[in-house]
């Protein structure tokens, strides 16, 4: 049941980032929703669960990019992973701290997303752009992480079963 | 919550998705077919509904776009009063540029992508995310028979190549991507080359590649100003296809070889409705004796494991 709520919220992600926010967006630039997802799953599902969210959450949206398939997806799995392994006794849950965290996390991604572009040949993501969308994409994804973080709970609810033999585990 | 659910911080997950997406990357770049496929088909599912769920949210861009634009838009407006008169006048000279570039076709008996099929497609979204500002997604796709790599246009000229296609969309890569690089030839020598896009820079177009000087002074064997620039038959796009007109013509550092400033015939800009050329793409460039003159310009990378190429040198 997990794996078909976090399903819907990917869903529901991916269709406001492909329709409402190719015209919503500051100073030219979009949030990232994918990545706020991602964020928020390796927040909230720790660095196990939450990678492989992130993982599925980065494949997804490279699917829409131009960008090779497995980019978003490796960028967002890192930053999720680094933020799932901060030391849990330093959270307390609040709306700031959240939002603190989707900024800095978003920044990861945005900025791991690009570098490994720059890797694999990808020509223009790492340029002075680069900073100015990152931290403005940063500052829009803490902007709406508190609408996001109630969905993101609810989709966690319970162990997510992603094939049988974890099936079998849990 | 969070507390509650950390497990274990082994990277071992990590390093098997990092692996994952190698593998993944490693295919996708070399074009392999089914990973090509399974993209498509989760595109083609979600489309349909990106379509409805564009419409029902439109209202939301519009009103975002009514009161966070609002100061832009009465600035705009008061500045687009102030530009009609010389829009209408821009326009006689695009008009005029037009004009000069089809007498340039007609005189050197080439007609615009005569008799080449194409279908006609609305460009209904620009760039999704934020490092795609040089890419638009078209409504017709694969069951229109449009394929990867075919030539994209307008009827002022050349403005992209469709680099995906899903069943019922595609996307475009436009001529302002300067990573895109196009085999031009000089309608007034017959010289060819390699062009792009200048970053940062409407509508300008440089030929920096492949047009040697002259061996003669002579002025008259340089490429005229004004003259019109088209596909090359050796590049991966249709031959013949307006590119632009040529503006400045002048000396590279090597001194051998010449950097030609191209105004671009399309508005690349401001795309509504575009023409794809129903032609099956070449897989690669066949430009041969061809080399980057040595001031390539702004933008150009001088690396040349990312010379297009380097393949056919090879």
């Amino acid at each position: 049941m997990t794996f078909f709520k976090i399903g819907l919220v990917f869903f529901v992600a991916i269709i406001l980032q492909l329709t409402v926010f190719v015209d919503v967006r500051v100073a030219g630039v979009a949030p990232e929703l994918l990545a706020l997802v991602a964020v928020l799953a390796g927040y909230l599902a720790g660095p196990e669960r939450g990678t492989t969210i992130a993982f599925g959450a980065g494949l997804l949206w490279d699917v829409w990019l131009p960008t090779p398939l497995g980019l978003a997806a490796m960028a967002f799995a890192t930053a999720a992973f680094a933020i799932g392994s901060l030391e849990s006794g330093l959270f307390t849950q609040s709306r700031a701290q959240i939002a603190g965290l989707v900024g800095v996390g978003t920044f990861g991604c945005v900025l791991g997303y690009a570098l490994l572009g720059e890797i694999v040949g990808e020509r223009g993501l790492v340029d002075l752009e680069l900073l100015r969308i990152a931290f403005v994409s940063s500052l829009l994804n803490a902007a709406i992480a508190p609408l996001m973080i109630r969905p993101m709970r609810w989709a966690l609810r319970g162990p997510i079963v992603f094939g049988t033999r974890a099936a079998a585990r849990s | 919550m969070a507390q509650a659910q950390r497990t274990g911080r082994s990277p071992h997950r990590l390093v098997l998705l990092a692996l994952t997406a190698i593998t993944l990357l490693t295919v996708d770049l070399n074009g392999f077919g089914p990973a090509e496929s399974a993209q498509r088909v989760v595109r083609d599912v979600l489309n349909p509904i990106t379509s409805i769920a564009a419409t029902v949210v439109s209202p939301i861009g519009d009103a975002w776009n009514s009161v966070f634009n609002y100061g832009d838009l009465e600035s705009e407006n008061e500045a687009l009063k102030e530009e009609i008169a010389e829009r209408t006048g821009a326009a006689v000279r695009a008009e005029a540029d037009t004009q000069t570039l089809r007498r340039f076709l007609a005189a050197a008996d080439l007609s615009y992508v005569g008799d080449i099929d194409f279908v006609t497609a609305e460009v209904v979204r620009s760039s999704v995310g934020n490092f795609d500002d040089h890419v638009v997604t078209i409504s017709k796709g694969s069951r229109d028979g449009i394929e990867k790599g075919m030539a994209v246009v307008t009827a002022a000229g050349l403005v992209g190549r469709v680099i995906d296609a899903d069943n019922s969309t595609a996307a475009v890569q436009l001529l302002t991507d300067d990573s895109l690089f196009v085999g031009v030839r000089l309608v007034s020598t017959d010289d060819v080359g390699l062009g792009h896009s200048v970053p940062g820079e409407d509508g300008a177009f440089v030929i920096d590649r492949g047009t040697d000087l002259p061996d003669s002074d002579d002025p008259s064997l340089r490429p005229a100003i004004g003259s019109a620039v088209v596909t090359a038959a050796e590049s991966i796009f249709p031959a013949d296809v307006p590119v632009g007109l040529v503006r400045e013509v002048e000396e590279a550092a090597d001194e051998v070889s010449m950097i030609i400033h191209v105004e671009l015939t399309a508005d690349v800009g401001d795309l509504h409705y575009v023409s794809v050329l129903l032609v099956a793409p070449l897989e690669e460039f066949r430009l041969t004796e061809v080399r980057p003159s040595s001031d390539a310009g702004e933008g150009i990378d001088p690396d040349p494991l990312n010379d297009p190429l380097a393949e056919v040198e090879e």
